[in-house]
């Protein structure tokens, strides 16, 4: 299943189909065809509504269907809104006052190379003694960067490489010298790169990697002379799904775990049949085909992918090829969860779900045989089958074209999680033996409450859009939606949490916005996530809450329950936190807090900044 | 055989007309979706479709099912032959 299958699966066959035409034919009538289709289907399949600014030095007018279908695949309900024609900076700094309401959740700034500094196509033609077109090229993205965060703060923006020149005369020797045009393509993108690691909300839509995979087969000359729209039919539908898939992010999680196969997988043969002497994996063909994937899955397990080993063997058989086949990358620790046994996949999958505590959609499936895909698609069709055949270069096709583990950024959770997890399944054993809090207090807790701001809202942000479990509201606010809360009064915490395995970084948030003359706060969002739970953090952050809330002189608290799938565990967290329910029925439950009182911090967790005592 | 001409085909689709629409209303000056912008697209499906480039000069031969057939034929794509296939 293509990354586009996958994004419209729950579509009815007959869109479905139209969509895959369009898709495949880049031919406009489908395409309109297809979005009528989209428009008919019931609002819940459409999605969330998402509004994307495009501001470009090309003409995208021409290729605004073929945009607003790939994106409203995602599921989403695009609207486009794009800016007038190579005109970024006016249209940067003239957007200050808008509504609320027309916030877009994102911004694209699209620039190339033959409008933005045209002279670098040309280095021969044109005498630079004191300054380079390079560095004038670098000043001005800077410029359009600053002059964004200055006058919509929050909005993330989405800066294009420059595509290498596709189009041009002397391609060889302009690769001959440093001030050449790739050479100097490359440096303006070096500086693109830099821009992100620096500013948080700030994303890179790498144009430059992207066209690279379709080449001049993507460009048409004729139209670009035209119209200035320097895309072919082809190449339009494939930057809408590019545009698309980098855009996705914002709006669903990726994948948290990957569960996948041993033999014939991460190894080639079978160790209970072949022996581990018997086994392929190394630097010679085929074994350096699994040895490449598990490089790729080393890869994933660094960035905050949990691995879970799902496997029918003897357990004595698996541990010894871990331990004694030389060429191994994955270890068998690198494994959050192991299943090696003789009992259904979709059996131990489930009960890894369940030790991790993740929803079952939270899953990626990746196994060689026919069988176990197949029985796992039809017990547990939440979890996404990434590969299509098990032979191991299609499956390592699979992990370089899935779409499944995107993300835009990296936490410092992310690098720690499956040593987190680890720890807490040690957790886990010795609580079964103990008294709970006793367990806790050796836990040795400390928790810091802080307002959120742009130090630690990209972690608030992943949070609000990832917790399932212990999520009262389930709002998914992005970073705009967010940023505008902020400015609202709201008032905005998080907490941090240590313990004695280390900092566990920010595990809970909370958002009060203040509402009836500011006397009354509404709880608006109240999260922990899902590696905290059971630990009593949701009672630090709520005593420390309701102390500020006094503060500002606060009379009554709302807050309301809405019920998900997935989220049972907080239906009577109110109630345990001695709110009196207001209204009830099966879309919310409301409560209220009047007048406000104050909440015991647990005993068990020490405060920070010294305000509660153990 | 008609509906089987890939070119009427791609116009029908593309300005969204009625099936049975006479071959002699296919033109620029019958259809008012076809506007600059329209042309634009329409040159760009053209191309990907028949798989050529055209000429600048051809530019100004696209107005019409006939001028874009004839057009087609001269770079030796023969829409008869696709029909009969």
């Amino acid at each position: 299943m293509s990354n586009v299958e996958f994004w419209i699966r729950d579509f009815p066959s007959q869109t479905r189909q139209a969509i895959m035409e369009a898709v495949e034919t880049a031919r406009l009538a489908k395409v309109r065809r297809a979005l009528r289709l989209f428009g008919q289907l019931a609002p819940e399949l459409r999605g969330t509504q998402f509004k994307v600014e495009l501001l470009s030095t090309y003409s995208l007018e021409p290729v605004l269907p073929t945009l607003e279908l790939a994106l409203s695949c995602l599921p989403c309900q695009a609207q486009l809104q794009l800016a007038p024609l190579n005109d970024i900076e006016g249209y940067v700094s003239g957007t200050t006052d808008r509504s609320s309401t027309e916030i877009p959740n994102a911004r694209v700034v699209l620039w190339r190379v033959e409008e933005f500094a045209p002279e670098v196509l040309f280095p021969l033609s044109h005498a630079f003694p004191d300054r380079s077109p390079v560095d004038d090229a670098i000043q001005r993205m800077r410029r359009v960067v600053s002059l964004h965060k200055r006058h919509a703060p929050g909005m993330p923006l989405f800066l294009s490489t420059l595509a290498l020149p596709q189009n041009m005369a002397n391609p060889i020797f302009a690769s001959q010298y440093s001030t050449g045009a790739f050479s100097a393509v490359g440096r303006v993108n070096q500086a693109i790169y830099e821009l992100t690691s620096n500013e948080g909300g700030v994303h890179i839509l790498d144009v430059c990697a992207w066209a690279a995979s379709g080449g001049k087969n993507y460009t048409d000359p004729l139209l670009d002379f035209m119209a200035r729209q320097p895309l072919s039919a082809q190449g339009q539908m494939a930057f809408g799904l590019f545009l698309a898939r980098c855009l996705r992010p914002l709006i669903f999680p990726r994948a948290k775990v990957l569960a996948l196969d041993l033999d014939d997988t991460l190894w080639g043969g079978v160790v209970g049949e072949d022996g581990v002497n018997g086994l392929q994996l190394g630097h010679d063909f085929p074994g350096n085909v699994h040895l490449r994937i598990q490089r790729e899955l080393v890869e994933l397990r660094n960035r905050g992918i949990l691995l879970v080993l799902l496997s029918k063997n003897n357990e004595a058989d698996a541990r010894l090829a871990f331990d004694s086949l030389p060429e191994m990358l994955l270890k068998w620790d690198d494994f959050t969860v192991r299943q090696v046994d003789w009992n259904h996949k979709h059996e131990n999958l489930r009960a890894a779900a369940h030790e991790l505590g993740l929803g079952l959609d939270s899953f990626v499936f990746l196994d060689d045989s026919d069988y176990e895909r197949e029985q796992m698609r039809q017990m547990i069709p939440e979890v996404r089958i990434l590969n299509e055949s098990g032979d191991p270069l299609q499956m390592l096709r699979a992990l370089w074209e899935t779409d499944a583990f995107d993300s835009l950024s990296i936490t410092a959770e992310d690098r720690t999680r499956h040593a987190d997890y680890s720890v807490r399944g040690a957790r886990d054993a010795q609580a079964h033996g103990d008294d709970l809090e006793s367990f806790l207090r050796s836990l040795g807790m400390e928790a810091a409450i802080e307002e959120i701001g742009p130090a630690n809202m990209e972690r608030v942000v992943s949070m609000l859009g990832k917790t399932n479990q212990f999520n009262l509201t389930t709002r998914r606010h992005s970073h705009a939606e967010l940023q505008r809360l902020l400015e609202s009064g709201c008032i905005a915490l998080a907490l941090r949490l240590r313990d004695k395995f280390g900092d566990q970084g920010i595990v809970a948030a909370l958002l009060a916005v203040p509402v009836e003359n500011g006397r009354t706060l509404e709880i608006d969002s109240f999260l922990v996530s899902c590696r905290a739970l059971g630990r009593g953090v949701e009672d630090s952050l709520w005593a420390d809450f309701v102390r500020r809330a006094i503060q500002k002189n606060a009379t009554r608290l709302k807050a309301s329950y809405i019920p998900t799938a997935k989220n049972s565990i907080v239906s009577e967290l109110y109630d345990r936190l001695g709110l009196k329910r207001v209204t009830e029925d099966s879309f919310a439950t409301t409560y209220a807090l009047d007048p406000v009182a104050a909440a015991k911090w647990p005993s068990w967790i020490a405060s920070k900044n010294g305000m509660y005592g153990k | 055989m008609e509906s089987d001409d890939p070119l009427r085909r791609l116009l029908v689709d593309f300005f969204d007309l009625a099936e049975n629409v006479p071959q002699e209303e296919l033109t620029q000056r019958n259809i008012p979706a076809w506007d600059s912008l329209a042309m634009v697209q329409l040159i760009g499906e053209l191309q990907g479709t028949f798989a050529l480039d055209f000429d600048l000069s051809e530019i100004e031969t696209l107005r019409s099912y006939d001028e874009i057939r004839d057009t087609l034929a001269r770079k030796g794509v023969s829409l008869e032959r696709q029909t009969g296939s």
